[in-house]
């Protein structure tokens, strides 16, 4: 597919509809955690690691997909998971540890699951990339069509599941990709002090594999490598670790002060950039820009409400999906009983 | 008068006077250099001891610790800081079949002096991966010593124990009881006045935080201070409650434990990990095999269900060993 | 001669940003040194460390958790 006027505005309008989500979040996250700092409290309870920055990725690789594909993404899910389409409302009422989330409260920010749309994130580094490619194996089993994308962090390179799976990837010669956002930092620690290499795409020839890089994350560029990529894999041509700079802007973590991020290498916000030059290339006016942005607000607003209005799970729910098919109530015992002055604690935050 | 530490400062001052006087000791671990490790182990060392002693590593934790390893069996001693024992999966060879058993399987030609530090728990919403102990998946392999203090004094003096060991050891710290300014108000418990001159706290002991007559309760990291909640509780309704810290799973007190149980007769086992399979198996065990006749009562395990554990809060507050489940536990045990 | 005890008003930068203490570590009534740490005051995720400005007996006025502002006062020494 070309990359036609109307494709770059649906970017535009998915990158804003992101950043939304993680505004949204930013905003509540605060709330009841402060003067003393305590993760457990509050509405959002738990970490929370924003996608601010990176909407290029999410919009530019997402619009090279098809209904097929399948997608594991990280710790840092949100972008990716706004872009390809997974339940809003639910993904908000998952982050508040609402019965209505995508995992019903069992899972939380790190854990997305949504396979109406082929999506699953999870929180170990790295661990999403093999699994991706035994989606892609399964499905050559199955002779059914499909690429599968892992999404991981350029800290992520240096975990051994991911020179695993590439090696496996070129010897299988699957329809896989490796999209490694570099965002410069794992946490504190800046890719030139933790990667042998300059570019990890080039790591790609180590395994057989295509390599591609881009650098100015904007959704246009990042759309035509990912097009290429996913031609690649599906024309039987093998994987692509398709390296992407991005940006992260509101740190690792919420409450990451980033004093470890020097002056000079502070980074630039993409959505601002790519709205000027939609504007310019006269895909967009101003106030369409302005509506775009109004309707992100609007529709996230929508999910915020879905979310703050439903119900907690019940306590007992603990119990549920341990196994497929159910198992024998004894099998999960709460051993001791329940403490019933503990239960002051559950439900609705302080 | 000494000073009142939390559990991560202790542990750090410990670690620093060792450092400042060996140079076999050297730090590995992500973000240490410029952050001091996510639960602030080593804040300010890489200032003081620079990037060769205070290696931030990359995302590589076989790799690093595996490393780690090799340094000890050629004289170093490594201090690791694996931040969340959730990461173990990713490592697990290293600690399974290299730092613990080269020892023995080299007929005691080569030793592996290293100490492993990791945090563990949960309790505030960090969901499955996360948020879990693993303690007994860890005491469970043979040539590993695996200590898990729950107050300042007992951290660094442990600390200093762990340093001076010429072997392979796991040091456990719960996350809630760190004192990490970030994870709430240090729990009060956990804080203890620390003398400034250096101490060794023995592996192998039991530590009894609380006499009491009527019934015991046993605790590891977090589930110790929920235990001492519980027993004020308890002193309320009558009903005076010994509380236990076992502090040591590897070498394990036995003795220490038959004795306490023996005061009370009735025992609550209290364990954040999960119930089957592990530490709290492991202590009713030792009581079963040892002499029965001291208990008056069949014991109660208060733990984690073998379940993942869920990310939201009315689940999670649920299954967790707290002041509530176990002094309900307790009082059951009374009726 | 009491010596108030009080936030600096460089201990962070953002003006508008509020702290608490989180631990004192000495209690109420104990001999500090000038120069000891005697306190940690937490400014959202990051914790500073407070120093004795002079040597004597500390009597702590601010319990933890309470919110602190730069240059409150929240204890003097004796």
């Amino acid at each position: 597919m070309p990359l036609t006027a109307e494709l770059r505005r649906s970017f535009y309008e998915k990158m804003v509809l992101s950043r939304a989500f993680d505004d949204a979040m930013i905003a509540l996250y605060w709330e009841g955690k402060l003067p003393i700092f305590s993760f457990g409290a509050g509405p959002l309870p738990g970490e929370l690691h924003c996608s601010n920055g990176a909407e290029p990725v999410g919009a530019g690789v997402c619009g090279a997909l098809s209904a097929d594909d399948m997608l594991t993404a990280d710790h840092r899910p949100h972008h990716v998971a706004v872009c390809r389409g997974v339940d809003l409302d639910r993904m908000a009422a998952e982050l508040l540890g609402k019965k209505t989330g995508l995992s019903q409260g069992k899972g939380g920010h790190m854990h997305i699951y949504d396979p109406a749309v082929n999506f699953a994130s999870s929180g170990i580094i790295a661990e999403g990339m093999a699994p991706a490619a035994g989606m892609a194996l399964a499905r050559r089993l199955q002779k059914k069509p499909g690429v599968a994308l892992a999404f991981i962090g350029e800290g992520a390179a240096n975990q051994g599941a991911f020179h695993e799976t590439l090696n496996l990837v070129g010897v299988m010669k699957l329809p896989f990709i490796v999209v490694i956002q570099d965002n410069e930092w794992g946490v504190s620690t800046s890719k030139s002090e933790s990667t042998a290499v300059e570019r990890n795409s080039d790591r790609a020839a180590g395994y057989g594999m295509a390599g591609e890089y881009v650098v100015s994350n904007d959704p246009d560029d990042i759309y035509e490598a990912a097009v290429r990529a996913v031609e690649r894999a599906r024309a039987g041509l093998g994987g692509t670790v398709l390296e992407l700079k991005t940006a992260r802007l509101a740190g690792h973590f919420m409450g990451d002060q980033q004093a470890y991020i020097p002056e000079q290498m502070k980074q630039v916000d993409p959505i601002p950039l790519y709205r000027a030059k939609l504007i310019r290339d006269g895909v967009l006016t101003e106030a369409d820009a302005d509506a775009i942005e109004a309707a992100g607000k609007a529709r996230m607003a929508e999910a915020m409400q879905f979310a703050k209005d439903s119900p907690y799970p019940d306590a007992s729910e603990a119990f549920d999906h341990v196994f497929a098919g159910g198992s024998e109530a004894s099998d999960h015992v709460l051993a001791g009983g329940s403490g019933a002055s503990d239960q002051q604690k559950t439900g609705a935050p302080a | 008068m000494s000073r009142i530490l939390t559990m991560s400062r202790a542990g750090r001052e410990a670690l620093d006077w060792e450092m400042e006087r060996r140079d076999d000791i050297f730090c590995l671990g992500e973000d240490i250099y410029k952050f001091g490790g996510i639960f602030g182990t080593m804040d300010g060392f890489g200032a003081k001891y620079g990037p060769e002693r205070v290696i931030s590593t990359p995302i590589s934790e076989t790799g690093f610790i595996g490393m780690a390893a090799g340094a000890a069996m050629e004289g170093m001693h490594p201090v690791i800081d694996l931040a969340y024992i959730d990461f173990i999966g990713v490592c697990y060879n290293v600690l399974l079949n290299t730092a613990s058993k080269t020892h023995y399987m080299s007929g005691g030609a080569v030793k592996v002096p290293m100490t492993l530090l990791i945090g563990t728990g949960g309790g505030y919403n960090n969901a499955a991966q996360h948020s879990q102990c693993l303690h007994a998946t860890v005491a469970h392999i043979p040539g590993v010593k695996v200590v898990y203090p729950s107050n300042a004094y007992d951290a660094k003096g442990m600390l200093h124990t762990a340093l001076r060991d010429e072997n392979f050891t796991i040091f456990l710290t719960h996350k809630a009881t760190a004192g990490v300014g970030w994870m709430g108000t240090p729990i009060k418990t956990t804080l203890s006045e620390v003398p400034t001159e250096d101490y060794t706290v023995p592996f192998g002991k039991v530590k009894v935080y609380r006499e009491g007559s009527d019934v015991t309760l046993i605790g590891l990291g977090m589930s110790v201070h929920e235990c001492l909640k519980a027993a004020d509780a308890l002193e309320k309704d009558g009903i005076s409650a010994q509380v236990v810290d076992l502090r040591s799973l590897v070498p394990l007190d036995r003795d220490g434990i038959m004795e306490a149980v023996g005061k009370t007769g009735r025992l609550v086992v209290t364990d954040e990990d999960y119930l089957s399979y592990g530490v709290s198996g492991e202590i009713l065990a030792t009581i079963v095999e040892r002499d029965l006749s001291i208990l008056k009562k069949p014991p109660v395990r208060v733990t984690m269900p073998d379940i993942p554990i869920p990310f939201s809060r009315p689940m999670e507050q649920a299954i967790l060993p707290l002041a509530g489940r176990i002094a309900d536990a307790a009082r059951k045990l009374m009726a | 001669m009491t010596t108030p005890v009080i936030i600096p008003t460089d201990l962070w930068d953002e003006d508008d940003r509020t702290g608490s203490i989180v631990l004192w570590l000495y209690a109420d009534g104990a001999s500090v040194k000038q120069g000891d740490l005697i306190a940690e005051v937490l400014v959202e995720k990051v914790t500073l460390e407070l120093e004795a400005p002079a040597s004597g007996t500390l009597r702590i006025q601010v319990e933890p958790e309470v919110v602190v502002n730069k240059g409150d006062t929240v204890a003097v020494i004796e």
